[in-house]
């Protein structure tokens, strides 16, 4: 797995916010890789830094410090236009609701990162009803946002987040709005994403959806406080929820 | 390109869905499209199909002939004349000296071996079953082929003998009759059967009846003359058909014979200007194609549509800003899908494009629809056929287009908006603090300044009324511009106001990228409404002062000319019956000649007369100078003026009143003095001595008697006239009284009674009376009193005193409707957008303890502040144009006065005063009224319960 290049990269990253008396610090020198096939759960209380962590890694922020690189591109370094492609082509958000645009349908809400980019409007659509079905979620193609459940539209917002040659996901805290029964279907749709190939970052705050991940980084005033590896990740959260 | 194409088509994708799903407000953004696209498309359909191509116009003119030969009675000398025919004038300058004259012989004109049908047209006095209806007859073998096209059929059948006739549908149904009833003329007994009924396709309103050629007017001519009355003239052409046609060459050789030509063949191809002989001579060039005119017509029609066009996206914009902000976490989405700015920017504008071809859509199909469905609606109110459906694509086009650039137009700024959010701030719905920018009030500042400049020298120097129009256009785009600004300085008075005022002002204040073009939209529909009512009541109050009672208050006068005055029994009878009269005076006119002649006849036997001015009492101005010329040309600007002034000849009071009769003379007797609420004893009892009664100075001789002139023969006075001579004729000298003072007589001038004028050898006939009235008639009793008269069939001339009637009220008020309409819709649009918006402070304001009704409140004080702020706004900016336009108007009149008077033609010398009068009940209605009714209107529409808070994506 090591051998192989991160697909996210975060160097020593940090971000403060305002300035002076109003100075915060939401991350301090975080260092970070996620590599192809790794599922990797961020945890922490609130205010920890972990949605801050991910919208900089996606580009949708800028850190202050630190360099963010997403498949041998520093992020960092990149033009408002050229982030916008990378999101088009490279990275994958997954909110925890409102996900899909309400005027278009599955198949139209997966296949607009495709259109954006310039692609036809019927080839965008073979290749999101082609990532539809590889997800089991063909049946869906058709409906409208509010014609689904959330568990549904989070399903086919994962689709979305990887239509094309994306191979990052980042998801935050996707199954915040769902039960916990459409949570777990949710989680099994991103894990096994990640086993075909893809990488990917998952902010949650359960520790129940956070063992479907390869290792888990904890978080506190901004900077990893604890990180494990798969094999350990079992008996550590047994640890924190037995704490909790 | 590719790339471009299809990302676009998502972005219009999402638009048109997510117009779909906001129905009401896509819908309200249509319609303020639509409907005026919807109105100008009709309007270019209707004047389309209602402009006549040359062929069509041919054969509604002269049916299926090659010509149709007029007479233009210049006694058969060469002339001149327009292609069409409307115009033509003799080929020699006459100059002074009299222009020839006479019946011309068309028949001479008429080619060899053609085919001729005569067209004759002359008026009469037809009965109806309601009484008498002037109509104008027609000679015209309707149903020859050559006729055919000049009039259509409708039911019945054309006249075959020489008692039938077939009448308009417009007559049948003005004079009751229908086909099958008799009709006649007044002093004609002959009988005339209706057998059908016609319509003229370009006169549908005109009252008209078709005879058999030589079936009405010649017997009845003969008849009228009979009864001592002048019989009606007829004109006759000639329709010409002869194979070949008549090109313009052989039009011109016929002009050399003094005849005017209207030819098919002309009219399909008519000739260049530089070959119409009739252009080239002074004064009767073409004016059809003036550069500059078309020029100036371009412009003014350009700044209307602009000036439209920016109303329409000043309100449309907000309803496309409160979508994008609607739809903020939307966009954030796509943004977070990797959309670009250009992506978002894409997604608003394509609500704009989507709004806009849809608006375009729906005007242009419901103007199609409406035009023909409206078709002999439209025919009948502009009394005319259409040609035919003319539908210009190009044209329809071009309009549909200004609706799709009005919607882009309208989402232009709400997209660069949005674009700007970053994907952060949409996903998070965090609102940033949108600073205003810099540079646009400074431009505003700048063009209020030239533009100020440009009205000022508009009004101060210059007189040219698109000067101040123009510069005030500037400074009011310039207010637009600065609004943003504005608005900021109205935050200031917030500190002093309760909870929601204070909120909603500070709310509008902090965003004023939404307030700004709400509160823009109601200024320039205020301006606009200002402007004109100021300049309409300024107008007003002018014609108020100006305005000359023609009678004293109440009085009435009712005259009639015709056939001796035949009818003037029925109308002082009708005028007894019908209005509350308290005295009535019946007047006659002194009449030379046969008795049913009208007065400035010049048929045979019939003459006038004239008040003999003595040759000292002239005014050296006026005098009549032998050869003609200009008497006060020997005269210097000041001499002019000194006459004016000072000499009595001259600076009699004009006569504005009721009376066309020579020399203001009345016979009547001393009713007449009451009525016009003239007190002299000594009148009355001059009238009682048989003497004439004078208020004028000048008409009464050195033996203090009047002279009146009757003249028998009206072509030698003429003549003499012409030749500045005294005209020939018999002088009666009655001795006169003059009235002492300047009392108001309202045109009467001398007044004798009938015995009196029989004493002195002078007959007269019956012309009207007067009267005063014990209150004002209601307007039932004027239009009984109307109806009556219209029976008559004579043409009355009837004044009442209303004193000055104020007429533009109407529109004033429809004026201040329209703004109030507009500002309403403005405001209300930024109230939705300001809701959008304010749902977090809302959450916090009932978080807090807040009761329900303040959100009500609340949204009441959004919508009131724009309103407000947008009338207080448009009022400063209105009056200020409306000012200046007021300013140049009275430049300009003090010039021609002060030219009149040293040119003397104006004896008037008061310098003219043009008031500036502030409307004050519009300003009132629009600066309290639609405020209060906007707020009341938006608190009253708004849920006092907000959705319940739902939780936002951290």
């Amino acid at each position: 797995m090591s051998a192989q290049q991160p697909v996210l990269q975060l160097q020593n990253l940090t971000r403060v916010h305002g300035a002076g008396a109003t100075e915060v610090h939401a991350l301090r020198g975080i260092d970070l890789a996620v590599y192809p096939g790794e599922l990797v759960a961020v945890m922490g209380p609130s205010g920890s830094g972990k949605s801050t962590l991910l919208t900089i890694a996606g580009g949708l922020d800028t850190p202050t410090s630190g360099r963010v690189i997403v498949e041998d591109t520093d992020i960092t370094a990149a033009s408002v236009k050229e982030l916008a492609a990378l999101r088009r082509r490279s990275i994958g958000y997954v909110f925890q609701d409102y996900n899909l645009i309400p005027a278009l349908t599955a198949a139209e809400n997966v296949a607009l990162p495709r259109e954006l980019d310039g692609t036809s409007a019927r080839k965008a659509r073979v290749e999101a009803l082609k990532a539809l079905e590889e997800m089991g979620l063909g049946h869906l193609a058709d409906r409208f946002p509010d014609e689904m459940s959330g568990g549904q539209q989070q399903r086919v917002a994962i689709a979305r987040a990887l239509v094309g040659d994306r191979r990052l996901v980042l998801a935050d805290e996707p199954t915040g709005a769902l039960d916990s029964e459409t949570g777990e279907s949710v989680l099994a749709l991103l894990r096994s994403r990640c086993d075909a190939g893809a990488a990917g970052v998952l902010v949650t705050h359960e520790p129940r959806f956070a063992a479907w991940a390869d290792r888990v980084v904890f978080l506190r005033d901004g900077a990893i406080v604890d990180q494990t590896v798969r094999s350990e990740a079992d008996s550590l959260l047994s640890g924190q929820v037995a704490e909790a | 390109m590719k790339t471009w194409f299809h990302s676009w088509r998502a972005a219009i994708r999402i638009a048109r869905r997510d117009a779909w799903r906001s129905k009401g407000r896509s819908a309200l953004v249509l319609a303020m499209i639509a409907l005026p696209i919807l109105g100008v498309s009709a309007l270019d359909l209707t004047l389309r199909s209602s402009e006549l191509s040359p062929a069509e116009r041919a054969d509604r003119t002269i049916g299926a002939a090659d010509a149709r030969f007029s007479d233009p009675t210049y006694g058969g000398v060469p002339i001149f004349q327009d292609p069409v025919g409307d115009m033509n004038t003799p080929a020699k300058d006459y100059g002074d000296t009299a222009w020839p004259s006479g019946p011309t012989d068309v028949s001479k004109a008429i080619p060899a071996g053609a085919t001729v049908l005569t067209d004759t047209s002359g008026s009469a006095k037809l009965t109806t079953a309601h009484g008498l209806l002037s109509t104008d007859v027609r000679e015209l073998k309707a149903a020859d082929p050559v006729a055919r096209g000049i009039m259509t059929l409708l039911e019945g059948r054309y006249p075959e003998k020489n008692d039938e006739v077939i009448a308009t549908s417009h007559f049948l149904e003005a004079s009751g009759l229908s086909i099958g009833s008799t009709l006649s003329a007044r002093n004609f007994d002959r009988p005339y059967r209706i057998v059908g009924a016609y319509e003229i396709p370009d006169a549908l309103k005109a009252d008209q009846v078709n005879a058999l050629p030589g079936a009405f007017h010649v017997p009845y001519a003969k008849a009228v003359a009979k009864a001592g009355l002048q019989p009606p003239g007829a004109t006759t052409t000639y329709l010409v058909r002869k194979s070949g046609g008549f090109t313009w060459n052989m039009v011109k050789e016929i002009n050399t014979k003094g005849v005017v030509v209207t030819s098919r063949a002309v009219l399909l191809d008519p000739p260049a200007d530089s070959e119409v002989p009739l252009y080239q001579k002074d004064g009767w060039g073409n004016f059809e194609s003036s550069a500059a005119g078309n020029a100036a017509e371009l412009a003014a029609l350009g700044t209307v549509v602009g000036l439209a066009m920016l109303e329409i996206c000043l309100l449309a914009g907000p309803a496309f800003a409160v979508g994008a902000r609607r739809s903020r976490r939307q966009l954030g989405l796509v943004g977070a899908n990797g959309g670009a700015r250009s992506h978002i920017r894409a997604i608003v504008l394509s609500g704009g494009l989507v709004i806009g071809v849809a608006a375009a859509v729906t005007g242009t199909v419901l103007a199609l629809i409406l035009t023909l469905a409206l078709q002999p609606v439209l025919e009948e109110t502009m009394g005319q056929r259409f040609g035919a459906f003319d539908v210009r694509p190009l044209e329809l086009l071009g309009i549909a287009l200004l609706a799709v650039l009005t919607g882009l137009l309208a989402a232009i700024v709400p997209a660069v908006t949005a674009s700007r959010q970053t994907v952060l701030a949409s996903l998070t719905g965090r609102r940033g603090i949108r600073r205003s920018s810099r540079v646009l009030p400074l431009i505003g500042l700048t063009a209020v300044l030239i533009g100020g400049a440009i009205a000022l020298f508009g009004s101060m120097v210059s007189e040219q009324f698109i000067v101040v129009a123009g510069g005030s256009a500037i400074a009011e785009l310039g207010v637009v511009a600065m609004t943003p600004a504005l608005v900021g300085l109205f935050g200031r008075t917030g500190r002093w106001l309760p909870l929601s005022p204070r909120l909603a002002l500070r709310d509008a204040v902090r965003n004023r990228g939404r307030t700004a073009p709400a509160v823009a939209a109601v200024l320039a529909a205020v301006a606009g409404t200002v402007a004109v009512s100021t300049y309409m009541a300024s107008t007003e109050a002018q014609y108020e002062a100006e305005y000359e009672a023609r009678l004293p208050y109440g009085a009435v006068s009712a005259f009639v000319m015709e056939e001796g005055g035949r009818d003037v029994p029925a109308v002082r009878e009708a005028l007894q019956r019908h209005f509350p009269v308290d005295v009535r005076a019946d007047v006659e006119r002194v009449s030379v000649g046969k008795p049913g002649c009208e007065p400035w006849s010049s048929e045979a036997g019939c003459g006038r007369y004239e008040v003999v001015i003595p040759p000292g009492n002239e005014c050296p101005l006026y005098v009549s100078v032998p050869g003609g010329g200009d008497p006060s040309e020997k005269f210097t600007p000041e001499q002019r003026r000194k006459l004016l002034t000072d000499d009595w000849r001259c600076n009699e009071t004009g006569s504005n009143g009721v009376i066309y009769v020579d020399g203001g003379l009345m016979v009547g007797d001393a009713k007449l003095l009451e009525v016009l609420g003239i007190k002299d004893a000594g009148a009355e009892k001059a009238l009682a001595e048989g003497k004439i009664v004078s208020f004028s100075r000048t008409q009464i001789d050195k033996n203090g008697a009047i002279g009146i002139r009757q003249i028998t023969d009206v072509a030698a006075a003429d003549k003499a006239s012409e030749e500045g001579r005294p005209a020939p004729g018999k002088v009666s000298s009655i001795p006169a009284y003059r009235v002492p003072g300047d009392p108001k007589t309202y045109g009467l001038q001398a007044l004798m009674t009938p015995a009196t004028a029989k004493a002195a050898g002078l007959s007269t006939v019956p012309l009207g009376a007067y009267a005063s009235t014990d209150r004002m008639p209601e307007s039932e009793a004027r239009q009984k009193l109307d109806g009556e008269f219209n029976k008559l069939g004579s043409n009355v001339e009837f004044h009442l005193e209303e004193g000055f009637v104020n007429e533009n009220s109407i529109i004033l008020l429809a004026l201040a409707i329209f703004a109030g309409l507009v500002t309403i819709g403005a405001a209300g649009i930024a109230t939705g957008l300001a809701q959008a918006d304010a749902e977090a402070d809302l959450k916090t304001l009932a978080a807090v303890g807040a009761p329900p009704r303040v959100r009500r409140t609340l949204s009441g004080f959004q919508c009131g502040v724009v309103a407000a702020m947008g009338v207080v706004l448009g009022s400063a900016a209105g009056l200020l144009p409306a000012m200046g336009l007021r300013l140049t108007d009275e430049r300009e009149r003090i010039r021609y006065h002060e030219q009149s008077v040293a040119e003397g033609w104006s004896t008037d010398l008061t310098p003219p005063d043009l008031p500036i009068v502030i409307p004050w009940e519009t300003l009132a209605g629009l600066l309290v009224a639609v405020p209060l009714g906007a707020a009341l209107l938006a608190a009253l529409v708004t849920r006092s319960r907000g959705a319940l808070a739902r939780r936002e994506a951290t």
